[in-house]
């Protein structure tokens, strides 16, 4: 690989050891990928494992050891730095089962590594949602942690970003340099297969919760190829978080291109870049119908635990879980805690829906992963979030005899407060 | 013997052993369990079998971003494969392999989830970027 005479001088270790280990990382993930040269970034979005990734006890231990490698002698990061949700807001600690001990080793980890963060410079957003706090620019690039957001920059706004991890978000952020690879690449961005809806679906009867299910048949169907939707209707931003947050795990894709609704796809035939496609899917009920029975583990409607916020919710859902729970009460021994960002969290606390929250008897808080945070619980859950039900189903679920259902933002809430999972509005 | 010449993400040796192929994607955060190596994920095609020691050979990675440490957790605990065989490589993968010094190759003129099967005898040379089946 070609280095330019800053990069070669990180190398050679004359900006510090951290400078000198994490262009050893991006140098040797660019020539595992045929990388030729090094492109500057314009910003980091960073999932560091101290901070997000179960910091207690051994994967706590193992966390720390990785970063702090990494971290020797770094003062600041080289380009903006936007922070993926801590593990746990202490705040619902208890209500998630967390025993008193983890707690505290949770508090003192993911607190400590928060502060040491946002002293080399990192915003101190604490979501997936990182276009919130940094939009993206057509064409441009950048190393994002998170697949949540990697797809969102990448199909919504056009910025370039692979599929990169936790390490080699640090590695970005302390040199301020990505291998050019895949994605980005522009003949690497082409569509590959074309995704079409059958005339069987009706898009308007669809829940927020029908575009994770839609996400996940895609995702069975596309696989690792790179597709282009050829007839979405117009969707909203709450719908595009559901259907691309699920894609962006079950597909594993940096990438989607919807015709009409993102910036390179126009066309069908610009988001194909003029080629044919290696294959054509068609979408329907019986592709819906087997996606919905992967993310219901029970048809039982027992209800102990109502988690919401994977991703962080949008003030559309924060609103729908208002308007159900206003002036009403959770069902005894269900509990409910929705998630979402810090900024949002205030603007609806003025508005006066985490008061309606809180008097119902559930939980809002902001910052955390619900995802990871959420499969501490034993029981049944019921979560509006596909993404949320994979980590639920996959993460001790036998050990901690938890059942997994999913449902939209609306009916979630309308269980709590039945108290069993209700299944029609 | 047939031998398939792919990409390697590193020169990390020789390991031999067992194929497991899988059609599907994978993903080693929350679809494989870390204290087992069984995979765990719901609807998965080798879902109940385990990639502990296997060379397993399957489409590309998927999950979440998080995946990297998944592969890794899954190599502290000693369930994880001895070499990753795909067509294409998530990155997520390759930081996998750098971060175990575990071999990887990618890239094959064929699709390789077709040509090894399940039970076939492989050795991987990440060095020459070559898998091979022996007869």
């Amino acid at each position: 690989m070609k280095l330019n005479e800053q990069q070669q001088a990180m190398l050679d270790g004359k900006l510090g050891l951290s400078c000198k280990k994490a262009m050893e990382v991006l140098v040797q993930m660019g020539e595992a990928a045929n990388a030729e040269e090094m492109i500057p970034v314009s910003f980091v979005h960073m999932m560091p494992p101290d901070i997000m990734f179960f910091p207690y006890g051994r994967t706590g231990r193992w966390a720390k050891d990785m970063t702090d490698e990494l971290l020797a002698d770094v003062k600041s990061f080289r380009v903006p730095v936007t922070l993926d949700p801590m593990f746990c807001n202490i705040a619902v600690a208890d209500t998630l089962q967390f025993p008193p001990e983890t707690k505290e080793e949770i508090e003192q980890i993911q607190m400590s590594a928060m502060k040491r963060y946002e002293a080399l410079g990192a915003t101190p957003n604490y979501s997936a949602l990182a276009f919130y706090t940094r939009d993206g620019r057509l064409g441009d690039h950048a190393c994002v942690a998170d697949s949540t957001p990697i797809i969102f920059y990448n199909s919504i706004y056009g910025t370039r970003t692979e599929r990169d991890d936790g390490i080699k978000a640090l590695a970005a952020a302390i040199t301020g340099y990505v291998p050019k690879t895949g994605v980005h690449i522009t003949e690497n961005r082409r569509a590959e297969v074309v995704i079409r809806v059958s005339e069987e679906l009706d898009f308007t009867k669809f829940c927020d919760s029908d575009w994770d299910v839609f996400g996940l048949a895609v995702s069975r169907k596309c696989k690792e190829k790179r597709p282009v939707f050829a007839n979405l209707p117009k969707m909203e931003f709450t719908e595009l978080k559901h259907m691309l947050a699920v894609m962006a795990v079950m597909a594993g894709l940096p990438l989607v291109h919807i015709v009409g609704q993102t910036p390179e796809a126009p066309t069908l035939e610009a988001a194909l870049q003029g080629k044919e496609p290696l294959a054509e899917y068609v979408i329907g009920v019986t592709d819906m119908d087997k996606a919905r029975a992967v993310y219901n583990t029970t048809d039982s409607d027992a209800l102990d635990f109502v988690l919401m916020g994977c991703p962080h919710l949008t003030m559309k859902e924060i609103k729908e879980v208002a308007d159900e729970l206003r002036g009403k009460k959770l069902a005894a021994g269900v509990k409910l805690v929705a998630v979402t960002t810090k900024e949002l969290y205030n603007q609806a606390n003025d508005m006066g829906y985490v008061q309606d929250i809180i008097d119902a008897g559930g939980e809002i808080t902001y910052q955390m992963c619900i995802a990871f945070a959420g499969t501490q619980v034993s029981g049944a859950v019921l979560t509006n979030s596909g993404k949320g039900a994979y980590w639920y189903t996959g993460f001790g679920a036998k050990e901690k005899n938890r059942t997994v259902r999913l449902a939209s933002t609306r009916l979630c809430a309308r269980s709590a407060v039945i108290g069993k999972v209700v299944e029609k509005l | 013997m047939k031998v398939f010449k792919g990409k390697s993400v590193k020169a990390v040796g020789v390991v031999e052993g067992e194929a497991l192929v899988s059609k599907d994607l994978i993903a080693y955060w929350a679809g494989v369990d870390w204290e087992t190596g069984i995979v765990a994920e719901i609807g998965h095609c080798i879902k109940g079998k385990n990639v502990k020691d296997k060379i397993l050979v399957y489409p590309s990675g998927k999950g979440g971003a998080g995946d990297t440490y998944g592969y890794y957790y899954l190599f502290r605990t000693k369930n994880a494969p001895k070499a990753m065989i795909c067509n294409r490589a998530n990155s997520l993968n390759i930081g996998a392999a750098l971060l175990t010094d575990t071999p990887m190759i990618y890239d094959f003129d064929d699709d390789i989830t077709d040509t090894i099967k399940t039970g076939d005898h492989i050795i991987v040379d990440s060095a020459a970027g070559t898998v091979t089946i022996v007869d």
